[in-house]
């Protein structure tokens, strides 16, 4: 179709109102902004695509909306990352998704139908236009302002050294500027705690999150802490792109979350965890451990224990002594697209089930394993103590 | 006055102009249609048959129906059970057979209630008057949409008796040497069906015909264009509209390889004047202008309607300026509607002035 500017421009919002309408509900139901912002970006974004398209695209044939709308998805994401929208993945997927296929019935079957000139009016849908476009603006405001004053507040963290622990005992968003060090550790009993580019030096814990949920942890940068580097009681999280390193005491380990079930789902994912003795652990949790670096732990890489249950997903496990991933005492573990070598045998220790396991099903627990790629591990894949691990093909 | 619409001709343009009427809620009690053919596609369905044509040069949405959706693409992809129609059509290259359209236009037809407006009538004359418009003694109707087609083959004078010569649009054979004359849409398919009958083609054309999938530029089937085309001053629009009435067919494969085979075989070639072949076949189209349909003729000479060159000035709505107010309507469709949309001898020409005849006859206080 030929479209005018303000064809494109009202068949863009007309198309947005539904998608938008639903961010704003979900929004509101989850009590969690990233739909509504995630919505805007997309809106935003197209609409500034739309300036360019006009120029470029004096007709616009109907395969063109395919790349153009995964390149409109790209920058969506792009923009999404940069603006730390705290959306995950395959929900933003699958939001984008929808409103495109939607915008494409609408912009092919049902603007057409409803309006017989649509085509002829290069897009332009008259009073209907205006009206819808009014109506995203107006879903705009209004939720903007509820999304306002719901926020918690936005703490900046200058750069320069903060001497701990900092108690974060009610809703906030704490964000360091470059080069903002915490030293003695972070304690978070609130719920809707987010901490953000924050390096924590030492600390009995350096991290330690309880009784608190919708806590996100995001770019935090952990070392020198004596027991855990997060460790995290009966509370549910998400923690990103963090990493974890240098531990000071003997029994220090990297993320711990633990005695979890009874409250909601947790998150570890993209972290780099170095030493220790288990890098990732779980006890009584439900959490997805994916797309982590685990590596140089002394007991374990990554272990779901004590009737946990989870996903570890695509995570790369390296050097570590006696086993990789473990999955033990009655949990029920999903492990695939693991990478998992250099598993070296705890000879000292005399334990049978140390003996260099690359992944390893422990006493009653249930381990569901597919497509993990295993070397230079002499255990290999075992399970012991009534453990069972299906299929057996890796 | 029985009825509020009439609509003068009984072509495609006629019919797709009686279906939008419809879609609008408008009744077959309250439209009256005069024509010479029953069949809308009777005009239609000689002239392809005469060039053998198999496939609309129209895309998905070149079609008889009100809406733009479902195009013909869509309905022939539910019929086939195949998405291939859908995917041809979103890449532009999507093109109905002839007989699809033509199965889609008898469909249009019986859903309508086409034949229950239906008087086959001609309409010579129409007066304005008050309150309306008075069809030849037919009646006084408020709103009139003139949809006469066009006005008649055009044949070059210099092979006016000549027994050699006919139209491509006439009935005819093939000759074993064959003398095509014009570079349009209808020679070129010319070419390829004497080329196919064994036939030698001399093609004798006084300019390079253009290459475009449509009549004209994309552009101009939407307001983005035609904001620009609407602006520009009489003087002008009349060039536009004699370089873009220039001859032109569609790009592809499917035009070119069999002509350049022939054109290595000795089979084909170009020349600018005719010379002894035994056949000529004039692809000449169409006569031009308001001038030669004796209706659209009258009509500006009894209203001293404003002209440029071959058209009638219209509106961008394509009614009639000086006979049309909040009461009353007189649109043009089909080939006299260029000046307000230059691909007016379309179906997207056709679907343009039916449905803004819709947005005047729905917006009268009195219909």
């Amino acid at each position: 179709m030929s479209y005018t500017l303000r064809g494109r421009i009202e068949s863009r919002l007309a198309a947005a109102l539904a998608p938008l309408l639903a961010a704003t509900g979900l929004a509101l139901v989850l009590r969690d902004w990233w739909p509504f912002e995630l919505a805007g970006l997309m809106i935003g974004i197209g609409l500034a695509a739309d300036l360019a398209y006009h120029r470029l695209l004096p007709y616009q044939p109907g395969w063109l909306a395919v790349p153009l709308g995964v390149a409109e998805l790209g920058l969506v994401m792009l923009a999404a990352w940069a603006a730390a929208v705290e959306a995950s993945l395959g929900a933003a997927l699958a939001f984008y998704s929808g409103s495109w296929l939607l915008a494409q019935i609408l912009g092919h079957a049902i603007f057409p139908l409803a309006r017989l000139t649509y085509a002829e009016d290069g897009g332009e849908l008259g009073r209907l236009g205006a009206v819808t476009g009014a109506a995203v603006v107006g879903v705009f405001v209004g939720g903007g302002t509820i999304a306002w004053a719901t926020q918690p507040p936005t703490v900046h963290l200058e750069a320069g050294v903060h001497r701990g622990p900092l108690v974060l005992d009610s809703p906030q968003k704490l964000v360091g500027e470059p080069g903002a060090v915490v030293t003695g550790g972070i304690i978070i009993s609130s719920n809707s705690v987010t901490v953000r580019d924050v390096t924590v030096v030492g600390g009995e814990n350096g991290i330690a999150v309880d009784e608190a949920e919708d806590v996100v942890l995001d770019r935090v940068r952990i070392s020198g802490a004596v027991l855990d580097g997060i460790n995290v009681r009966r509370s549910s999280i998400e923690i990103r792109n963090c990493l974890v390193h240098s531990p000071a005491g003997e029994y220090a380990q990297g993320i711990d979350i633990s005695f979890s079930l009874d409250v909601g789902p947790s998150v570890v994912e993209r972290c780099t965890v170095l030493g220790g003795r288990e890098g990732i652990v779980t006890h009584s949790a439900t959490v997805s451990v994916r797309e982590n670096r685990v590596a140089e732990t002394t007991l374990r890489g990554i272990a779901m224990t004590e009737m946990s249950m989870g996903s570890i997903e695509e995570n790369e496990v390296s050097d570590t002594l006696g086993v990789g991933i473990y999955c033990g005492d009655y949990s029920h573990c999903v492990i695939e697209e693991n990478s998992v070598w250099n598993t070296a045998p705890d000879h000292l220790s005399g334990d049978r089930t140390r003996r260099g396991y690359a992944i390893l099903a422990h006493f009653g627990a249930d381990a569901e394993l597919r497509d993990n790629h295993v070397s230079r591990s002499p255990g290999g894949i075992a399970a012991f103590l009534g453990a069972e691990i299906e299929p057996a093909e890796d | 006055m029985e009825k509020p619409c009439a609509i003068v001709g009984g072509g495609l343009a006629s019919l797709v102009a009686y279906a939008t009427l419809r879609k609008g809620g408008l009744e077959p009690a309250e439209i009256a249609v005069f024509g010479k053919d029953p069949d809308p596609a009777a005009d239609f369905r000689r002239r392809a048959g005469a060039i053998r044509q198999r496939a609309m040069r129209s895309e998905s949405d070149g079609h008889a129906a009100a809406a733009s959706w479902p195009g013909l693409a869509v309905r022939t992809a539910i019929r086939r059970r195949s998405p291939l129609p859908l995917v041809a059509s979103v890449a532009d290259r999507y093109h109905p057979s002839v007989a699809e359209f033509l199965d889609h236009v008898a469909e249009v037809r019986g859903h309508t209630g086409w034949d229950e407006s239906f008087s086959r009538s001609r309409i010579d004359r129409v007066r304005a008057v008050e309150g309306g418009f008075e069809l030849d003694g037919h009646g006084v109707f408020r709103h009139v949409l003139l949809a006469p087609g066009h006005p008649g083959l055009a044949f070059p004078p210099e092979l006016s008796g000549d027994p050699r010569a006919v139209h491509a649009y006439e009935p005819h054979e093939y000759t074993d040497h064959v003398v095509v004359l014009g570079a349009g849409m209808a020679a070129a398919t010319e070419w390829l069906n004497a080329l196919a009958a064994g036939a030698s083609v001399v093609s004798v054309r006084r300019r390079e015909p253009e290459r475009r999938p449509l009549n004209l530029p994309r552009t101009l089937f939407t307001r983005r264009g035609l904001a620009g085309f609407h602006r520009t001053p009489a003087a002008e629009r009349v060039g536009f509209l004699r370089r873009w009435s220039m001859p032109s067919y569609p790009t592809g494969r499917a035009w070119d390889d069999p002509v350049e085979r022939a054109r290595g075989q000795g089979r084909f070639r170009i020349a600018t004047e005719l010379n002894g072949a035994g056949q000529v076949i004039c692809a000449t189209g169409f006569k031009r202008g308001f001038a030669n349909d004796r209706l659209l003729a009258r009509l500006v000479a009894d209203h001293g309607l404003e002209t440029a060159e071959d058209w009638i000035v219209l509106d961008p709505d394509s009614t009639v300026p000086a006979l049309t107010d909040s009461s009353r309507t007189l649109s043009l469709a089909g080939v006299p509607g260029q000046w307000a949309f230059p691909a007016a001898d379309t179906l997207a020409g056709a679907k343009y002035a039916a449905r803004r005849f819709l947005s005047r006859v729905k917006a009268c206080p009195t219909r």
